[in-house]
């Protein structure tokens, strides 16, 4: 006897895919698909930063090299740039040039560094070579990368003349960046 | 003014609740730390709540981490300061609202139970109870034949010919007499019990 019970069986039947449940699934997993495509190039760590139009976290910090701490409290009525930064970390050195000569041309703000996770003698070698125009602050237990919510390095906080945090710039700052943002930290203290 | 709609209210409770999560300024914590609200902790117990409250916070420089578990410096760094307002008589809201000031809702491992939030919280559940409902209705659905079949043979029906019966067909019949025969010596089936007193 011939095998053929599928032919005969019932050759009037339907399709095997049952379209109500194909519907159903494409009705799930294609807004799921197109979800995780559109997020593709997004890093999970860019995230609005809440600080920004919020008082700035006050910090009173030793400058590499030695001297008397610099607290941001005593820089009220003046933009500030803050910038987070290390030896280790390559974006660091490409806006390095670019951060000392802003700070040479808008005297009328003060620029910081504040040095991430990194060691005094390395920083001072750096700084001593590539040469610096503002101070770089040591924040020995990181208290100030938490309090500003650092993720990682550079990050640049732009300070109004009230203390406020107009912006935050996450990666190597350009000359005409710093400019933008520093517009809008002095459009701040009006 | 019309009435809105069912519809509409519910589109504007979702997008409240997704601008809320855009807005941590509005909802999030105070600007500052009030005065402690518990206990000053020392020894052991401080150890222990260090670590509770750490395994409650994300490494900002990990992945998927919490800054009890990272090696980081920026994770030691963070329990330290975890430690150190344990110490002080914070309590674990106090600390945790200190930290999603800086990072916001990214800092909490566990999102708080509210607005779209809602939806990783209960998300999985309603998926598993749908599908088991799913699981349930087909199953329920592919049964009744299964039962009718042997409430049909109990009602004496057969549903499958006996071992002694014959088909009808004379021909056939035969044959399967000849079958049996050859298979059991006997052509009525099954030799009738007992074999040992049959001739």
């Amino acid at each position: 006897m011939m095998p053929t019970p599928a032919s005969s069986a019932s050759p009037t039947r339907a399709p095997r895919v049952n379209r109500k449940v194909l519907v159903a699934g494409l009705v799930v997993v294609v807004p799921l698909i197109a979800i995780l495509l559109l997020n593709l190039g997004r890093d999970p760590h860019s995230i609005r930063s809440p600080l920004i139009g919020r008082p700035a976290p006050p910090f009173s910090l030793a400058p590499v090299g030695g001297g008397s701490p610099i607290s941001l409290e005593s820089l009220r009525g003046r933009p500030v740039v803050v910038n987070f930064w290390a030896t280790w970390c390559v974006p660091c050195f490409e806006e390095h040039a670019a951060l000392v000569a802003a700070a040479r041309t808008f005297k009328e703000a003060q620029f910081l560094g504040i040095v991430y996770e990194d060691d005094e003698a390395r920083t001072k070698a750096f700084l001593a070579e590539r040469g610096g125009a503002y101070p770089s602050l040591m924040d020995a237990e990181g208290k100030t990368a938490i309090a500003y919510g650092v993720f990682g390095v550079p990050e640049t906080f732009f300070i109004d003349g009230q203390g406020r945090i107009v912006d935050k710039f996450v990666g190597p700052l350009s000359r005409g960046a710093i400019a933008e943002l520093l517009g809008k930290a002095k459009g701040g203290a009006r | 003014m019309s009435r809105p709609s069912a519809a509409w209210v519910a589109v504007l409770a979702i997008a409240s609740a997704a601008a809320a999560q855009d807005r941590p300024t509005r909802s999030g914590p105070p600007a500052a730390l009030d005065a402690p609200r518990g206990t000053p902790l020392s020894g052991a117990t401080l150890d222990a709540r260090t670590e509770e409250v750490g395994s409650l916070l994300r490494c900002p420089v990990c992945q998927g981490l919490s800054v009890a578990d990272s090696p980081s410096t920026m994770a030691r760094n963070m329990k330290a300061e975890v430690r150190e307002k344990l110490a002080a008589g914070y309590d674990q809201e106090q600390i945790i609202a200190h930290f999603e000031r800086s990072y916001g809702e990214f800092v909490r491992l566990e999102p708080r139970m509210r607005g779209v939030n809602l939806l990783v919280w209960l998300g999985p559940l309603a998926v598993l109870l749908g599908g088991g409902a799913i699981v349930a209705w087909l199953l329920k659905r592919s049964r009744p034949p299964a039962e009718s079949d042997q409430a049909a043979e109990r009602a004496g029906a057969p549903f499958l010919p006996s071992r002694d019966a014959l088909p009808d067909d004379a021909r056939l019949a035969a044959a399967v007499r000849r079958v049996r025969e050859l298979a059991y010596g006997w052509p009525g089936g099954i030799p009738p019990k007992p074999p040992a007193t049959s001739p």
